[in-house]
């Protein structure tokens, strides 16, 4: 107690020198949870999204397939069996069938990905109704970045090139129904849609799929011959890259931090240097040495307590706003292939607060702990005199 | 009874590759209710002595026993125990703490003490009053006059009703007047209070109001004369 009421006198006592090392150490609080807060919010609204438009609640993938190797996509198919068309009846799946093909948009050669959906699912966000009302011709949506790449508006036609079953080339020209627009890069990148029963009539492959996509309401079971991928596999590459973004905000709000506690510590030694005949005065009225070290600590400590009211008076409104505001992202910047919103929400969570405020504490203690060590070698007599020792 | 007792008391301290032998085969015995002046020129040691016998320091040889407790035996944690409790300073430069009030500076060693709100109230206006200050409670160091504050350093010291008051040069920054003040506060607790005050001084003023004066010279005792049997 003694301690925390001579910490607070000589913080306020110190006046100026104690509110620039509170200002920027808050300022690294602050900081440190914006950034962190951006990151998760950002992860939150992503890995909605990509459920959402891509991944649903997990998938079932035809053994063969694998995403990473488009080899595989040739021969990753097999007929959906009856317990299946029940299940996506009832909608809790739906299925996808995926086939390699080239484009020909004015007169130029693309790869894309024909991927075969059922207009009537209601799994994912894609706008896949867009398909149910085809008349003879063979339509297909596509996403707004291979419109915009590729110079295609809703109505046109372009050249379809790709294998069928057999092996068999075949070609088609396919009419674009709509362009949609979403925070998913990989759901648009090189990625046509079609009617799946168009695609399968297409391919020969009548009744099969590639992979089945699982609702929200799907109650997750072994299915014969399909691999069960859950959302957290699939999101693999994304929270790599959460990752090292959070670890990019790590070494940031680390020399931030630094920078402030590199101040307190500056401070301590000064104080301790200043301070010896306090010091010495002190051990003289009957504090042991170590109750003397608790002191410059707390005090030093009590800076981390100050920077956390500090940080919260200009922080809390600062984050209410953002939350309410959102932080809009630039606008190419989908175009490097990662999920993000046009405008990302931070998400501050109670566990995010706490433990930056343990980290501020902690390490502010620790800086202020160190050069106060130096009392407990001190000579009494020598401190009284304000000798430096 | 004998408070404290210095048999053969010796301190030296190192300096470069010798010694300096700033306290030299001392042996002296005060007793409770003293009010003893240790007088000599600058470096006799009166200093050091003080700081022995306030368990700030400890002999190099011999004994110093205060309060039936060898220094050279206390542990740190014991040493500050007793001047925890047995002993007040009174220095010649006041050492108050700047950014606590005057109550709150007279306050510090019953917090150490854990006494109570309460106790720590009353004990703390009775020692201002002793010292006359009880109109300066808010007031901090740095808006007293020298005079004050080691009046407050006074009542910092006597707060706690210790056995013992060392005061090391009390006067030395003060003028006539408030060095008589102060003294004869001091002699008036003494008197009241029987509490032993031992002082450093070579202050003129003081010597006329002490019962002992011990002279010091080069770390040797040269006389020791009681006036006042």
């Amino acid at each position: 107690m003694i301690a925390i009421k001579l910490a607070y006198k000589n913080l306020v006592g110190a006046g100026l020198r104690t509110w620039l090392n509170v200002s920027v150490l808050s300022f690294a609080f602050v900081l440190m949870i914006f950034y962190n807060g951006m990151i998760e919010g950002w992860n939150r609204q992503a890995r909605n999204d990509t459920q959402d438009w891509e991944i649903g609640q997990g998938q079932y993938w035809e053994p063969s397939f694998d995403r990473y190797d488009p080899y595989t996509y040739q021969d990753a198919h097999q007929v959906i069996s009856e317990p299946i068309i029940q299940q996506i009846k009832k909608g809790l799946l739906t299925p996808i069938l995926l086939v390699q093909a080239n484009m020909y948009p004015q007169g130029r050669m693309q790869s894309v990905l024909l991927k075969g959906v059922d207009p009537k699912q209601n799994i994912l966000k894609l706008p896949t109704s867009d398909l149910r009302f085809s008349s003879n011709e063979t339509c297909a949506i596509i996403g707004k970045r291979l419109a915009d790449e590729n110079k295609l508006s809703v109505g046109d036609k372009v050249l379809v090139r790709w294998r069928d079953k057999n092996g068999m080339f075949d070609a088609i020209e396919i009419k674009i129904a709509s362009i949609f627009k979403t925070d998913v890069p990989s759901v648009e990148n090189g990625n046509m849609y079609l009617n799946i029963e168009v695609l399968q009539k297409m391919t020969g492959m009548t009744n099969e799929a590639s992979i089945l996509v699982a609702g929200k309401d799907s109650k997750l079971y072994d299915i014969t011959n399909w691999d069960f991928k859950t959302p957290d596999f699939l999101l693999t590459d994304f929270d790599a890259m959460i990752q090292s973004k959070k670890a990019g905000g790590i070494i940031m709000s680390g020399l931030l931090l630094i920078i402030a506690l590199l101040a307190i510590f500056d401070t301590q030694v000064l104080s301790i240097f200043r301070r010896q005949k306090e010091i010495g005065t002190y051990i003289a009225m009957g504090m042991t040495r170590s109750q003397v070290v608790g002191i410059f600590t707390v005090e030093g400590g009590a800076h981390s307590i100050l920077a956390a009211l500090v940080g919260a008076i200009y922080g809390i409104p600062l984050f209410i706003w953002l939350n309410k505001v959102g932080i809009p992202m630039a606008a190419n910047s989908q175009d490097a292939g990662i999920t993000i919103a046009d405008t990302i929400y931070p998400y501050y969570s109670l566990d995010l607060i706490i433990s930056s405020l343990l980290l501020v504490i902690i390490s502010a203690t620790i800086v202020s702990y160190m050069p106060a060590r130096k009392i407990a070698k001190l000579k009494p007599t020598e401190a009284l005199k304000g000798k430096i020792q | 009874m004998n408070i404290i007792q210095l048999n053969n008391l010796v301190k030296k301290y190192p300096v470069g590759n010798g010694e300096f032998t700033a306290l030299n085969d001392i042996n002296l015995n005060f007793k409770e209710g003293e009010f003893t002046g240790l007088v000599g020129p600058s470096g006799s040691g009166k200093t050091t002595l003080l700081n022995i016998i306030g368990s700030l320091d400890s002999p190099s040889y011999g004994s110093a026993i205060v309060m039936n407790k060898s220094i050279a035996e206390l542990s740190h944690k014991e040493a500050a125990m007793l001047r925890n409790q047995h002993i007040g300073f009174i220095f010649q430069t006041y050492n108050l703490l700047p950014v606590y009030t005057v109550f709150e500076n007279v306050e510090f060693p019953l917090l150490l003490q854990n006494k109570n709100a309460t106790q720590r109230k009353n004990a703390v206006m009775e020692a201002l009053e002793w010292v006359g200050l009880t109109d300066k409670i808010k007031s901090k160091p740095s808006m007293l006059s020298g005079g004050e504050c080691q009046r407050v350093a006074i009542a910092r010291a006597m707060v706690k009703k210790p056995q013992i008051v060392l005061a090391d040069e009390p006067t030395a920054n003060l003028d006539s007047k408030n060095s008589h003040h102060i003294l004869q506060t001091m002699q008036k607790l003494n008197k009241e209070l029987g509490v032993t005050f031992l002082f450093s001084t070579h202050d003129e003023k003081v010597m006329q109001y002490l019962n002992r004066l011990i002279s010091l010279e080069d770390g040797k005792v040269i006389s020791d004369t009681i006036k006042n049997a």
